[in-house]
């Protein structure tokens, strides 16, 4: 059998090659590395605000007992200070008319301009939300009652809305302090959690875990086929595969021995790339290594048959790089690596799941996150099986033909 | 020579590429011990005639019987040899490394290896550059380390595509005696060449154009029969002649 004479081949030239030695194994940390530390927060920090506090901090309330009191809350002030400083950067303004200007010019992320009756009208909006509420006032009780009219809105938020991700941040964080600011007001209970939330994974599953094993398989699936498809358009192009295609050996041999050593140096890298990311970012990983290590195989099997389809297509590396380009990137967006395929208008959905990546990415998740077993990623692992028996097919049949092409 | 067995037979080979008509028809008997000059200018069909009797293209007509097989033809693989055009060796590794490589895959044993490989190396002049990266000798130096990869496996019938290309001239000649021992050992071997003082060295010379063999035999008779001095004004002749004819 000389399909191990030409995996060993191909494993000593790249031991042998320090420039492909240093793409297989710093491509793969670098990756890591970058995508790691952009994400690995989760959201954003330091965005910058304006605030223009004109609070009086005085709120008139009616009263069952003493007619209309007058309130001092100073909520504005606590709205401010309850802010939340690693996510803003809170810049205390004084011109109001000014502020909108200056978000549209990009000063300031959001202006958030609390007007003279914002505790008044903070106040009375609770009053109104839930009802009468107890209270003691100059040493009497007295019950708070809500107000006749609506109070209208409480502030006003000016929001530079061309960045989606900023601009859901900015709002879910204000709201949340203004709730926050309103359920602290009153000692009365107020309404229970109105959704019992059961997290099934204890909440332990960050932004960065989700997207791990997609990155994983994608890093994966670009540096493996870059070089497969380079090195056998490599030996085409100098005759080397002529001359082993001559000798007593069948194309499917050598086709098996480079998919083989292929699959062994994409098993290395996908340690790596595990090892580093769990090391230095504590991607969770919940499943057995093993199986992960058996989805990868397969789906490094089903890789190296595309590269060498795309090899026999392409004459020389620059198109062999074109390929790969049209081929890869659709497929990483198309995936569920970043956005979730259940998100995708429906025609989309039926290309992603055309996309070997989608089950790999999938498959992963299920082990990483949630710690499945072969049962429960057989409908994964047995659309790659087959997928890569029908690309190793597939290539062995065009292997019968570089010979001719060369 | 009749009673020697004939290793390559051809008979109307035809194949075209896309719309370029590479061979048209073409007829082809190569014995035993015989030294073949195949002789015939760029783009005459030589690499495409040499590639169908090494199995790596399928005729697309016609029939080539190469060693009783025809081909293409697994079972002959490790009797024949092959020198590309091309250098066809890795030039990240040394000469040694590529011959090691070669030999595995012909299943060569390790210790007949090292004798095998000196014995070549001797033969192509490299003995000194065992430990040398391909990538990194002279072209000369390249299509020599090439010819002794193609001889490696001690092969019964060799094709040898423009073996001489680069190689200088005080070694040409030791190449081309070279060639006459392995033909008396019996090995065939089919050589292509545009160079008629080569093609003079073979037992039988093919004139070789537009996909045709239009003329055959040794390079005595090619002279006898057009009466000139040299091949080539004999190719010229043979070649206007046959147009006439067709």
């Amino acid at each position: 059998m000389k399909t191990w004479t030409v995996a060993k081949h191909v494993l000593f030239r790249i031991g042998q090659d320090p420039r492909t030695l240093i793409l297989i194994v710093l491509t793969p940390l670098l990756f890591v590395l970058l995508y790691g530390y952009s994400f690995s927060s989760g959201r954003p920090t330091h965005l910058k605000v304006a605030v223009v506090n004109e609070d009086s901090g005085l709120a008139s309330v009616r009263t069952a007992e003493l007619g209309r009191i007058t309130l001092t809350l100073s909520l504005g002030a606590k709205l401010v200070q309850s802010l939340d400083r690693e996510l803003f950067d809170v810049v205390l303004h004084d011109k109001p008319d000014k502020i909108q200007e200056e978000v549209k010019a990009g000063k300031y992320w959001a202006g958030l301009v609390l007007p003279k009756s914002f505790s008044h009208a903070l106040a009375n909006e609770a009053l109104r939300e839930r009802g009468p509420q107890k209270t003691t006032y100059q040493g009497r009780s007295v019950e708070l009652l809500p107000p006749e009219t609506a109070e209208g809105a409480l502030a006003t938020l000016y929001l530079d809305d061309s960045n989606p991700v900023v601009t859901s941040w900015v709002a879910l964080s204000l709201n949340e302090a203004l709730t926050r600011l309103v359920a602290e007001q009153q000692a009365t209970p107020t309404l229970k959690d109105p959704l019992d939330v059961h997290a099934l994974y204890g909440g332990q599953v960050s932004a960065l875990d989700y997207t791990a094993p997609g990155v994983i398989g994608f890093a994966m699936t670009l540096i493996t086929i870059m070089l497969t498809v380079i090195s056998i358009v490599r030996e085409r192009a100098s005759g080397t595969l002529t001359r082993t295609l001559v000798a007593p050996v069948r194309p499917w041999e050598v086709s098996l021995g480079y998919t083989l050593a292929f699959a062994l140096v994409s098993l290395l890298q996908l340690g790596e790339l595990f090892l580093v990311s769990h090391l230095l970012f504590h991607i969770r990983f919940a499943g057995s290594p093993l199986l992960v290590l058996l989805i990868v195989f397969v789906y490094a099997i089903g890789l190296q048959g595309i590269a060498t389809l795309l090899s026999t297509i392409a004459r020389n590396e620059f198109q062999a790089m074109q390929f790969i380009l049209v081929l890869l990137i659709p497929s990483i967006m198309i995936s569920g690596v970043f956005w979730p395929i259940d998100a995708m208008p429906t025609n989309i959905r039926l290309l992603a799941w055309c996309s070997p990546l989608t089950y790999a990415n999938s498959a992963l998740r299920e082990v990483m996150l949630r710690g499945r077993g072969i049962s429960g990623v057989a409908l994964e692992l047995g659309v790659l099986a087959g997928f890569a028996l029908l690309m190793l097919l597939l290539g062995v049949r065009s292997m019968r033909r570089q010979g001719y092409s060369a | 020579m009749s009673e020697t067995e004939e290793v390559v037979r051809a008979r109307g080979v035809k194949k075209s590429f896309k719309n370029r008509v590479a061979l048209s028809g073409l007829d082809l008997s190569v014995r035993q011990g015989q030294l073949y000059g195949l002789v015939g200018p760029n783009g005459a069909g030589k690499t495409t005639l040499i590639r169908i009797l090494c199995g790596l293209l399928r005729p697309d007509a016609g029939e080539a019987v190469v060693l009783g097989w025809r081909v293409p033809n697994f079972r002959i693989r490790s009797q024949i040899g092959y020198m590309p055009q091309e250098v066809a060796l890795y030039p990240d590794l040394t000469v040694m490394q590529n011959l090691a490589f070669f030999a595995e895959l012909y299943d060569l044993p390790r210790e007949q290896l090292k004798e095998r490989a000196e014995e070549l190396l001797a033969l192509v002049e490299l003995s000194d550059r065992r430990g040398q990266r391909v990538g990194t000798l002279s072209g000369g130096m390249q299509r020599r380390a090439s010819l002794a990869a193609s001889l490696l496996h001690k092969p019964r019938l060799l094709f040898l595509d423009e073996p001489s290309v680069g190689v200088d001239p005080r070694l040409r000649r030791s190449l081309w005696e070279h060639f006459l021992k392995l033909a008396a050992q019996d090995v065939a071997l089919v050589v292509t060449t545009h160079l008629m003082e080569e093609a003079a060295r073979c037992h039988v010379v093919g004139f070789l154009n537009q996909g045709r063999l239009f003329a055959e035999g040794s390079p005595e008779q090619l002279l006898r029969k057009t009466g000139v001095a040299s091949l080539e004004e004999a190719f010229t002749r043979l070649e206007e002649e046959s147009k006439v004819r067709t």
